[in-house]
């Protein structure tokens, strides 16, 4: 499955914020999508699955123009959203938030999704009776990234998942994320982390003040001057 | 001592059709996000139901339940698509406002199809005790609350086992997660509300046999749901049932105890929910 998004402009209010923005994600493909802090990015994921409407532009999943769809119609179409702040359910376990994340499949794919997800994060596995509200940090963002697999997403946003973890933490998640790529899923990463963003993205694109500024190949933007300077302080 | 014993009795007795009401009156305030004040009115709805279909048929009221249950059902969800749902979005006093007029309409609807006169509904089982040792149990606060415990039960096995259980105690956690799951916050918002309302209606009808039929029986239970509410805090569904205890068993030492205590009863909810509320505010410094 492929993710196109086409020329999308959006804002809150009257305030606009994306100018234009074009970019796409392959099947299999972990895409980075970096950029300071307000430069626009949880504002495209949001615009991506439905949660804010475009002004103009196009969002189109497997060339289906999603416009008009509902969050929950785009979900079902296969588009899995791990939104920023992870936005469990505090005070359920981790099993029944994964439950949720599967609930608009047929019942016996759930078994598969919990197969899936304990093998990917067997930590998970371990806490499966403890309340998300009480999960570490690192915990809570295995669960927000688990739930959205439940639903065997086939194109994944994912909205800076390291925040908050520690260097090694970060990492592992982050290795999670290429294995799900590998696994056949379009993966669009935005991270703040752009070092190791770049150490395991097959493509990145720089968005800044709501434009897309750079795009290429972790080496190619690994070796751009105004990369090594802004983000790798370098 | 045997006195206390049978107060306390009479007390737990009336906690189950409590606790029914206030979890209605929970999840539309916890799944939903609305302050309903015509919450009684689906209680009012199912207890002159239970009164029609007996003084025109003679229908058994324990068959009334399950009708009840689905008419209220039916005009809770109407009533969420009709005039909740336009109103989601609206401020907090906009929406208590309309559903204070609700109640005011339904109540004098009532008054005009029914005239002010409590209506009971008497099966021949009505008067029926049954005796425990030194203890009397009236048949009917018996049975219903057998029933209300018994559809507590079935609903905490859906809130912990159904996905649509799940979905409901979701939405009420977090607003923005569901539609990202697929999962439609609007429909769930529908069937809880719906469900609400259903819960109420049931228990008109055990309170159209238990107490009485009247336009104002619903808002006496809007208001003793609220102070079980407070009591339980806010989206708490397991505290219910202790809460409802609470209110129903300081209601029966009142009556009891209290000379003329007959007439304070209706005003213990209000000591409740001032003591709920202040006690709340003072763990919240
Ligand atoms: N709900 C909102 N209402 C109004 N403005 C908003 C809202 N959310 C974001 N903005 C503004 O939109 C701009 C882009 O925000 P966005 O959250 O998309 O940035 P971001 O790239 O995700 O940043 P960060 O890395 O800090 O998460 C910012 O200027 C922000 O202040
Ligand atoms: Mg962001």
């Amino acid at each position: 499955m492929r993710l196109e998004v086409k020329d999308l402009a959006t804002g809150y209010g009257k305030a606009q914020v994306l100018f234009g923005v074009s970019l796409e994600v392959k099947e299999g493909e972990l895409v980075a999508l970096l950029g300071a802090n307000g430069a626009g990015k949880t504002t495209l994921l949001r615009a991506v699955s439905g949660l804010l409407r475009p002004w103009q532009g196009a969002v189109l999943l497997n060339g289906r123009d999603l416009k008009g769809l509902s969050p929950a119609r785009r979900a079902r179409l296969a588009l899995g959203h791990v939104p920023e702040g992870r936005q469990l359910f505090p005070l359920m376990t981790v099993e029944e938030n994964l439950r949720l994340g599967a609930a608009f499949l047929a019942p016996r794919r759930e078994k598969e999704g919990y197969e899936r997800v304990y093998a990917l994060f067997p930590r998970l596995a371990e806490r499966r009776r403890q309340l998300a509200g009480t999960l570490s940090g690192g915990e809570q963002q295995m669960l927000a990234i688990g739930r959205a697999l439940m639903g065997f997403p086939q194109i994944l946003l994912v909205d800076e998942p390291s925040l908050g973890l520690s260097p090694r933490l970060a990492e592992e998640v982050l290795l999670a994320l290429k294995e799900v790529a590998r696994g056949g899923v379009g993966v669009l990463l935005v991270e703040q982390n752009v070092a190791l963003s770049l150490e395991v993205a097959d493509r990145a694109y720089v968005m800044e003040q709501g434009r897309i500024v750079l795009e290429g190949s972790p080496q190619r933007l690994s070796a751009d001057p105004r990369v090594r300077e802004a983000y790798l302080s370098l | 001592m045997e006195l206390f014993l049978q107060t306390l009795l009479n007390g737990l007795l009336m906690a189950g059709v409590y606790a029914l009401v206030a979890t209605g009156l929970a999840l539309s305030l916890g799944v939903v996000g609305i302050v309903n004040f015509a919450h009684g009115e689906f209680l009012m709805l199912g207890a002159y139901l239970s009164y029609l279909l007996f003084a025109l048929w003679g229908l058994d009221p324990l068959l009334s339940l399950g009708l009840a249950f689905a008419a209220a059902f039916a005009v809770g969800g109407l009533t969420y698509y009709g005039l909740i749902r336009p109103v989601l979005k609206a401020p907090e006093l906009n929406q208590m406002l309309l559903t204070f007029g609700l109640s005011v309409i339904l109540q004098n609807l009532a008054l005009l199809l029914f005239g002010a006169d409590t209506r009971v509904v008497a099966p021949p089982y009505q008067a029926a005790t049954l005796t425990l040792g030194p203890f009397f149990l009236g048949a009917v606060p018996f049975g219903a609350f057998l029933l209300s415990a018994g559809l507590l039960l079935l609903l905490q096995a859906f809130f912990t086992r159904s996905r649509l259980g799940l979905a409901m105690r979701a939405v009420a956690q977090n607003r923005l997660a569901p539609g990202l799951l697929g999962i439609e916050a609007e429909g769930v918002y529908l069937l809880a509300f719906g469900l609400a309302a259903a819960l109420a209606g049931a228990a008109g009808v055990m309170l159209s046999v238990m107490l009485y039929a009247s336009p104002t029986v619903g808002f006496l239970f809007t208001l003793k749901s609220f102070a079980i509410v407070a009591l339980a805090g806010l989206g708490n569904l397991k505290g219910v049932f202790p809460a409802a205890l609470v209110l129903a068993l300081a209601e029966a030492l009142v009556s009891t105890y209290v000379p003329g205590g007959g007439g304070w009863v209706e005003a213990v909810f209000f000591l409740v929910l001032f003591l709920a509320l202040v006690g709340r505010s003072r763990r919240a410094l």
